[in-house]
């Protein structure tokens, strides 16, 4: 009794730091530090800041070359995600380091980095350790003479008007940013053969990377759609980085500001840079696009429990519950393209699974003729949710010797021949015996 | 610290370009709106009475009428922060500013009760702070009340306490066994100087006066630089704390050097373009999002707007992009730093040049001519030579009254970065197709590059590809533009980018399939061309698809560069996969169940032919014993041939192999026994017969 009161108190103590932090049963990111090369940033990116201290977040401001800063103690972990709005910063104070923030994401930690033209080598290889290759001529910024953002004071082109947004409600949110996000800054290319890293927001095709205040001698690395503003990666782990060219898109300047797209006659009030960014903020702390599955269920047709094993041929259901967080619950997750392998080196059967708009999806399908160890498995990636991998082994037999079909009609000849010699046999004993 | 603080204004502002300095706008419309964001009263009150008096003061400075009313709530706030015995000089202090602006009712008893209370915490005070809230709650009654007679008894004893605070380098320290001296401690001492000035009953020692106006002197000298011509104070001390960045040190050492000139009747003679370069730092921050900088941004710029020394007046251009071709004015705005008018005076273009060459000079020494309608100072026309280009125009501001000339400071040059834009004419646009060896136009096209274009080519490796354009600036001059880019893109998405070359007004590239092979990857097929114009001045940059190539290029050789892996799709990279379905093994043919019956009819029919036959031979059964003893046998023997053979059916229905050869077991004995007594009989009763 002592032993189990013991328990309560010490599980009602635990309590409170259970809610707060990073668990799979709540996915939301809560304590973020974040790095600044300067404490003025604070003041002038506060809306930026604000839009996610109203959403709980406890934010924790330190300058990037502080010696106390460090991202665990003691081996726990002291924030969920991290925020490096410090492009300058050459090395960080403290412990933190590239290796450690590399640590810090492989452990299923979220990451926004911000650079900007003045971007340090040490900015550049995080992001480089993410996915993202920066322009690698430091003097580079994005121009682009057809897209950029009229302005009264920025002639050169490089304040650009961005509307080339990536078409993906989880990342983005279902409402459509209608104004063009402002971006001032550099850009990078992502690596075609990562299937990791996503380009949220991409240049305008006639758009370059160069120094804009120099002849160009060659032509510039970065060009066109190829260059990317703002990107995303999904690590395998299902942690999340943005890597944004310009920290001054995300400053109380352009999220106030109107914006104008060269050769279009559409003024919008404000630029579209604080729904873009509030919104991909919701997505990379992990307040949407984050799936659970649950109940993994599979029996055969008319039955309830679950087999030990299938026979070839024999009909089966299967069902799994997904849900996904929505920042403060699990929701029932409502798709179409939820698909189940049958799977064994290859898949047998593949099939999508239909819902019931509730959160659970269910198909039923006949196991192939082929024995052998089997696996259900779902394997959903899509774009912007985390990815969920199911597989539950199962084992298919064929048939016994005594579950083949009998009595074929076919054979009737042969029993007849059978029976009749048995009969036959039979009456010759009779009048074999007693006939004179 | 200082490097981060190097980032800082670019992160900012807007990115100063080359050595023309940024231009720093006066404070507007903007700002009102954000201060009416950031200073929001929850319940009809703020959260203390220090930020009460931050929004009121920042509205009272902005002029905003349309502020949310607090009176109610926080005059009686005040009123009891005021007569509470438990209140620190702090609260005090808080509560007299809020009442400076509010003017609450407050009995005059309350005042009398809390003049006495401050004159004993002078009197008794060690730590600046001490000092700086109670002198400063004594000079916010003398204001409130007009009390003429309040007094501070040893006003030189309080100075001399004060002043043995300051170092040698003009900051201060907080208190006399805090060693660390502070840069934002010197502003609140001066403030705090003022007010023991201001509440002095008799004349301060001028000599005094004038060494703590050395001080300010001394603490000017430490003054930081921004490359954009702002300065700004900053604290050196290493541990910084949040709120002690240059922001708010400049603001304090503002308010104080403003509160002390305010009462010090001698001149300070501090240099013009500091002050200037004070209030240019105070505008380049930008409209914080911080309530707190937002007050000590808009505090400090009323005071050096209102200060006695030397008021800065801001040079903005509402636009530092002109576009010719709309013979747009270049226009020039002068106001004081929250954005009120100028007093009379000129603008002069001292100079203009080209931001590639600086030594010619477009334009020397013009005057702006004034509209008093939209208070801009606009260039008339520009001179015929002025092209497109980006250019640094330098303009000095000069003052009508002369006698003003002391009170204002303009700074002394303001360097300009302007975008002189145009409309650049295209001509001449062709494309054409070219043989190797001799140059023989084989296929040429005529590009309207401004328009739709279609064209289609053809080429192999031993051909080139000519493309030539003019470009022709308003002027009728010869244009290049920053972005010329020639793009070849082939099916598979494999892009190649050249840059198009000029000679003189003319552009133009030719690519060389031969030289280029191994560049393109041997990749033959349609390649799309893409041309790319723009420049920052050029006002129809443009980005046209000007048709397709298609291209025979030899085999690759096995060593070849194979191309780069293209970007797969995001979208096609995570759809639904195809739907697999299992396909079942054939079931073996079988004859069809007619077949089976005809078959089985035939299988019965000698079965029927032997029953036939026996009826014909015309069995019978008299040799069946007719005993009783032998006839039980010979009944049990058949039943049990009967049983072996009903056994075999119901193996053959349902019984397996074990109980169908146990069960043939026993019925085997049994069948043994009786068939041995019945054929026994049966051989005897024959035996019998033949013998007998």
């Amino acid at each position: 009794m002592a032993k189990f009161l013991l328990y309560i108190t010490l599980t009602i103590s635990l309590l409170p730091f259970l809610a707060i932090s990073f668990s799979p049963e709540i996915p939301t990111d809560r304590r973020v530090l974040v790095l600044l090369d300067d404490f003025a940033v604070k003041s002038s990116h506060s809306l930026f800041f604000d839009s996610l201290k109203s959403r709980g977040f406890e934010l924790e401001f330190k300058l990037a070359d502080d010696p106390n800063i460090g991202l665990q103690r003691y081996g726990q972990y002291l924030y969920d995600a991290l925020v490096l709005f410090c492009p300058s910063v050459e090395r960080f104070g403290g412990s933190i380091n590239v290796a450690s923030i590399a640590d810090f994401v492989d452990s299923g930690h979220d990451l926004i980095i911000a650079a900007d033209t003045n971007a340090s080598d040490l900015i550049r290889e995080i992001s480089t350790e993410s996915g993202v290759d920066f322009d690698e001529n430091a003097a580079a910024m994005v121009i682009d003479h057809t897209g950029y953002a009229v302005s009264n004071t920025d002639g050169d082109h490089t304040l650009i008007a961005s509307d080339d947004l990536i078409k993906s409600d989880v990342i983005l949110g279902s409402k459509n940013i209608e104004a063009p996000v402002l971006f001032q800054g550099i850009g990078h290319s992502v690596n075609p053969a990562n299937s990791l890293v996503l380009q949220v927001l991409a240049a305008s095709p006639s758009s370059y990377s160069a120094n804009p205040q120099s002849k160009l001698s060659s032509p510039p690395s970065l060009t066109g759609s190829a260059i990317s503003l703002v990107s995303v990666i999904q690590a395998r782990n299902n942690a999340r980085i943005v890597v944004a060219g310009s920290l001054s898109m995300f400053s109380n300047r352009f999220f106030r500001s109107g914006v104008q797209k060269a050769g279009s006659s559409t003024k919008y009030q404000k630029s579209g840079n604080e729904e873009f960014l509030t919104e991909l903020s919701k997505w990379v702390f992990h307040e949407r696009g984050h799936l659970k599955a649950l109940n993994v269920r599979h029996h055969k047709v008319g039955e309830s429990d679950e087999p030990s094993m299938y026979r070839i041929s024999d009909d089966l259901d299967y069902s799994v519950e997904i849900y996904e967080w929505s920042g403060t619950s699990w929701e029932p997750y409502v798709t179409n393209d939820v698909q189940l392998q049958f799977y064994m080196m290859s898949p047998y059967v593949l099939k999508t699974l239909s819902t019931d708009k509730k959160g659970l999806y269910s198909t039923s399908f006949k196991v192939p003729d082929v024995y052998g160890v089997f696996q259900f498995k779902v394997e959903y990636q899509r774009l912007g949710y985390t990815s969920l991998s199911l597989s539950k082994q199962i084992p298919v037999r064929p048939f016994r010797h005594n579950e083949y079909e009998r009595f074929l009609p076919a054979a009737y000849p042969y029993y007849g021949a059978s029976f009749s010699m048995m009969v036959g046999f039979f009456i010759f004993t009779v009048v074999h015996l007693y006939s004179k | 610290m200082a490097r981060s603080l190097a980032g800082f204004l670019v992160l900012i502002l807007a990115i100063s370009i080359c050595d023309a300095a940024s231009i720093f706008q006066p404070i507007s419309d903007s700002h009102r709106s954000a201060a009416l964001d950031l200073f929001k009263p929850v319940d009809g009150s703020f959260a203390s009475l220090e930020e009460t008096y931050e929004a009121l003061r920042t509205f009272e400075i902005l002029g905003i009428n349309k502020k949310p009313d607090v009176s109610t709530a926080t005059c009686g706030t005040v009123s009891k922060a005021l007569s509470s015995s438990s209140s620190t000089p702090k609260d005090l202090f808080d509560a007299l500013r809020v009442n400076s602006i509010l003017k609450c009712k407050i009995n005059a008893e309350v005042f009398e009760g809390i003049i006495s209370k401050l004159q004993a915490a002078v009197s008794g005070a060690s730590s600046l702070h001490d000092f700086y809230y109670s002198i400063g709650s004594l000079g916010l009654i003398k204001d409130q009340t007009s009390k003429a007679d309040l007094h501070l008894s040893d006003a030189e004893g309080i100075f001399r306490s004060i002043k043995a605070l300051s170092q040698s380098d003009g900051r201060w320290r907080y208190s006399s066994n805090n060693p660390e001296s502070s840069t934002i401690a010197a502003g609140v001492a001066l403030e705090t100087l003022a007010g023991v000035v201001s509440l002095a009953s008799s004349e301060v020692d001028q000599s005094m006066i004038g060494i703590v106006q050395n001080d300010i002197m001394k603490l000017f000298d430490s003054i930081e630089k921004y490359d954009d011509g702002a300065f700004y104070f900053d604290e050196k001390v290493v541990n910084v704390h949040e709120h002690s960045g240059p922001l708010s040190t400049s603001s304090s050492v503002v308010r104080g050097l403003t509160a002390f000139t305010t009462v010090a009747t001698g001149s300070l003679n501090l240099p013009g373009d500091k002050i200037l370069g004070l209030a240019k730092f105070f505008l380049g921050i930008g409209i914080p999002g911080d309530s707190k900088d937002f007050f000590n941004q808009i505090d400090s710029l009323a005071f050096l707007e209102s200060n006695r020394v030397s008021i800065p007046l801001i040079l903005s251009l509402p636009s530092t992009v002109v576009s010719l071709t709309k013979k747009e004015n270049l226009m020039v705005k002068v106001n004081t730093v929250l954005g009120s008018k100028a007093p009379p005076l000129t603008v002069k273009l001292v100079r203009a040049y080209s931001t590639s060459s600086k030594d010619t000079s477009i334009i020397e020494n013009k005057e702006l001519s004034f509209d008093p309608e939209r208070v801009v100072y606009f260039l008339d026309a520009l001179p015929d030579s002025v092209d497109v280009g980006s250019y640094i125009f330098v303009f000095k501001v000069v003052l009508h009254d002369s006698e003003r000339k002391d009170v204002y400071v303009t700074g002394t040059l303001t360097h300009v970065q302007i975008f002189l834009t145009g409309h650049v004419k295209i001509g001449n646009a062709e494309i054409a197709v070219l043989d190797n060896d001799l140059g023989t136009i084989e296929t040429q096209r005529k590009l309207d590059l401004a328009g739709e274009n279609a064209v289609s080519l053809s080429a192999n490796h031993l051909q080139k590809l000519h493309l030539s354009f003019q470009l022709t600036t308003p002027r009728g001059s010869a244009f290049k533009p920053h972005q010329a880019f020639l793009k070849l893109r082939h099916e598979t998405k494999v892009e190649h980018v050249f840059l198009v070359g000029n000679s003189g007004k003319k552009f133009e590239i030719t690519l060389d399939f031969l030289g280029l092979v191994e560049k393109l990857f041997y990749l033959s097929g349609k390649y799309d061309i893409q041309l790319t114009v723009g420049d920052a001045v050029m006002e129809n940059s443009l980005l046209s698809e000007i048709g397709y190539v298609e291209l025979d290029l030899p085999e690759a050789p096995e060593k070849a560069p194979r191309p780069p892996p293209q970007a797969v799709d995001p979208y096609s990279r995570y759809g639904p996969k195809a739907e697999i379905s299992h396909i079942f093994r054939a079931p073996e043919k079988r004859p069809p169940k007619e077949l089976s019956f005809t078959f089985l009819g035939l299988i019965l029919l000698p079965f029927i032919g032997f029953l036939i036959g026996l009826l014909r031979l015309g069995v019978n059964l008299k040799n069946f014993p007719t005993s009783s003893v032998p006839a039980t046998f010979a009944i049990l023997f058949h039943v049990g041939i009967a049983a072996v053979l009903l056994l075999y059916v119901l193996f053959w229905l349902k019984l397996d192999l074990f109980t169908t050869l146990k069960t043939l077991s026993f019925l085997g004995v049994f069948l043994m026994f009786v068939g041995h007594r019945i054929l026994s009989h049966l051989a005897s009763a024959s035996s019998k017969l033949k013998s007998g």
